[in-house]
């Protein structure tokens, strides 16, 4: 999805391009095993084939699969929302966290993130227990006030976002209590360096410009951010001859670096606008208003 | 381990594969898959079509992982494979603890290594593993989550602070090493009175060596808070912020641990006046550090 989302990018895409995009996206979606919804949500890739038995849908990719469609300007009426909505039900474990495929895989605050996102861009919350995600992301506060991926790790810039946007999508994060809230603020800050880096005393990183920009945009606090010295760091890591950005100047631009950089920028800014919680252009959330009235 | 995939092959001739692409669509962003990609999977598709759970499927799945260390579903199917033929979990260990070295920051790997120690029951190797893991890249938050997680299951606590000390010998700056500390402590003898005075008074030293250092600051303070305690109770750590205060030291850490003393205190002005410095001496945040200010008008 970050191949599509900038304004930029979905301007040049002419029509039937983006019907023969929409289309490929829907053929990766999973259907049910008669009441089994395990397998459902969106596989990643064509590499294996869809009809294996254990080619189950993966949280990341049903979320990246909606903010296309939505990008593309598709109506998500090819959605089989019962299926994803049940699907994501599987992958919630006993203490709130989720796994990214029934099959099983780790569990974090990434997957969290990914069916707040689900869940709220389908307006149906039966596939997730708010309460015990909300418990877990917030019991994965560490000392340093920041989020970590897991209760009991390190604070991290890019399981903060994962949190706070989670919170925030799920109307949790003005119960947030004052003084962790307080703490989260400052943590949050404390990594802008010139751009922001994801753990103290670890070198600032072109895509943290987002993670931290963003959380720092829900948390109300953007006026914090010195704009000057962030944008300043990431033409640093702007690749002059290829284009595209690199986590650190000097060093070969990736899709990553480079979509983040841009979002980091017109989050911080503001010049462009982006949803900061689900990650998609202000355009396409307000094509996603339109369908989901 | 290779399967050695040729078509021409005695061994695989007994079944027919299935050729990529698996799609008709025309996709947004072709790969370009090598031929030996191509060859590799679209036997792994025929196996795993198939259902068969063998030696030379176990084979296959490690050049399919090779070609795409992150394909979860054959990490998968690998481990179906395992449970069916039950021997080789000692070699698994090893073939992970390979991966592991070549691409230590895969997700996939360090969960299949988790399940076949789930499956083994044997974690005798873990703290040396990620120790080794460690060693190359300090604050690998893979190998800091697995090693958590052995701990937690295994509880083979006895030698984690002498570990973390070590590691802040090397570097007093390893943020990771910090958390590992926070929550060794947590996870054993828990928060005592006492236990939280010797370590504010280890992370006491760490500051008189390094008083800009991020996380010794962060590692007292968050202390104290998460324990819902006061910095008042703490007279050493007191003695230490006001000594350093006054050989004027200019830490941006110090300073706001200061005023979050006087606000603690009651202290409005003079919290006033060491965010009024913090403007200065932590610039970047200068627009934070005027709310601050501000705020205290406020409480």
């Amino acid at each position: 999805s970050s191949g599509i989302n900038a304004e930029y990018g979905s301007r040049e895409v002419d029509e039937s391009r983006k019907q023969e995009i929409i289309k490929w996206i829907y053929s990766l979606q999973n259907r049910p095993s008669g009441d089994d919804y395990a397998r459902c949500g969106f596989i990643a890739t064509d590499s294996l084939p869809g009809t294996l038995d254990s080619n189950y849908g993966h949280i990341a990719m049903t979320y990246v699969a909606l903010c296309s469609l939505l990008i593309l300007g598709d109506d998500l009426s090819g959605i089989d929302r019962e299926s994803v909505v049940n699907g994501l039900k599987c992958l919630q474990l006993e203490n709130g966290a989720y796994q990214c495929i029934a099959l099983g895989s780790e569990s974090d605050a990434r997957f969290v993130y990914c069916a707040a996102c689900i869940s709220y861009m389908l307006q149906d919350w039966r596939g997730m227990d708010k309460e015990k995600a909300t418990q877990f992301l917030m019991s994965s506060q560490s000392y340093e006030g920041g989020f970590a991926q897991n209760i009991g790790r390190e604070a991290h810039g890019g399981s903060t976002f994962c949190s706070i946007a989670a919170l925030k999508l799920m109307g949790k994060l003005e119960d947030m209590p004052t003084r962790e809230k307080n703490d989260l603020l400052s943590w949050c800050l404390q990594r802008q360096q010139s751009g922001f880096n994801g753990r103290p005393n670890k070198p600032v990183d072109t895509c943290y410009s987002f993670w931290l920009g963003a959380s720092l945009t829900l948390l109300g606090a953007q006026e914090f951010i010195n704009k000057e010295a962030n944008f300043a760091y990431l033409m640093t890591t702007q690749d002059r001859y290829i284009g595209g950005f690199s986590k650190w100047a000097g060093y070969f631009p990736d899709v990553l670096h480079s979509y983040f950089g841009i979002a980091g920028m017109f989050v911080i800014s503001g010049e462009v606008e982006l949803h900061p919680a689900l990650n998609i252009s202000m355009r396409a959330f307000r094509h996603w208003q339109d369908v989901s009235r | 381990l290779s399967s050695g995939i040729n078509a021409e092959y005695g061994e695989w001739s007994d079944v027919t594969p299935i050729p990529l692409p698996y799609n008709d669509r025309e996709p947004v962003v072709q790969i370009m898959y090598s031929e030996r990609f191509k060859d590799v999977y679209s036997y792994m598709a025929a196996i795993m079509q198939n259902k068969e759970y063998s030696e030379r499927a176990l084979a296959l799945t490690t050049d399919a992982i090779e070609l795409n260390t992150a394909n979860y579903t054959v990490w998968h199917y690998r481990r179906e494979i395992l449970r069916e033929i039950k021997l080789h979990l000692e070699s698994e260990m090893e073939f992970t603890a390979s991966v592991i070295a070549d691409q230590p920051k895969n997700y996939q790997v360090w969960h299949h290594r988790r399940c076949i120690i789930e499956m083994s029951g044997d974690a005798s190797k873990e703290l040396e593993l990620t120790e080794e893991t460690l060693t190359k890249d300090a604050k690998n938050y893979h190998a800091w989550d697995h090693r958590q997680w052995v701990l937690t299951q295994y509880k083979m606590w006895d030698r984690e602070l002498e570990y973390i000390d070590e590691l802040l010998r090397k570097d007093l700056r390893n943020n990771s090493a910090w958390n590992h500390r926070y929550f060794v402590i947590d996870s054993t003898t828990g928060w005592s009175r006492g236990t939280v005075e010797k370590e504010l008074d280890y992370a006491a030293a760490y500051i008189s060596k390094a008083p800009n250092n991020e996380s010794s600051w962060n590692y007292a303070t968050g202390i104290i808070k998460k324990q819902s305690m006061k910095y008042t109770d703490f007279s050493n750590f007191k003695e230490l912020c006001r000594s350093l205060h006054a050989s004027n030291m200019p830490s941006p850490f110090l300073m706001s641990t200061l005023a979050e003393m006087y606000i603690e205190e009651e202290n409005s002005t003079a919290a006033s006046n060491i965010f009024e410095k913090l403007k200065e001496l932590d610039s970047i945040r200068v627009n934070y550090w005027s709310y601050r200010q501000k705020q205290l008008a406020t409480c």
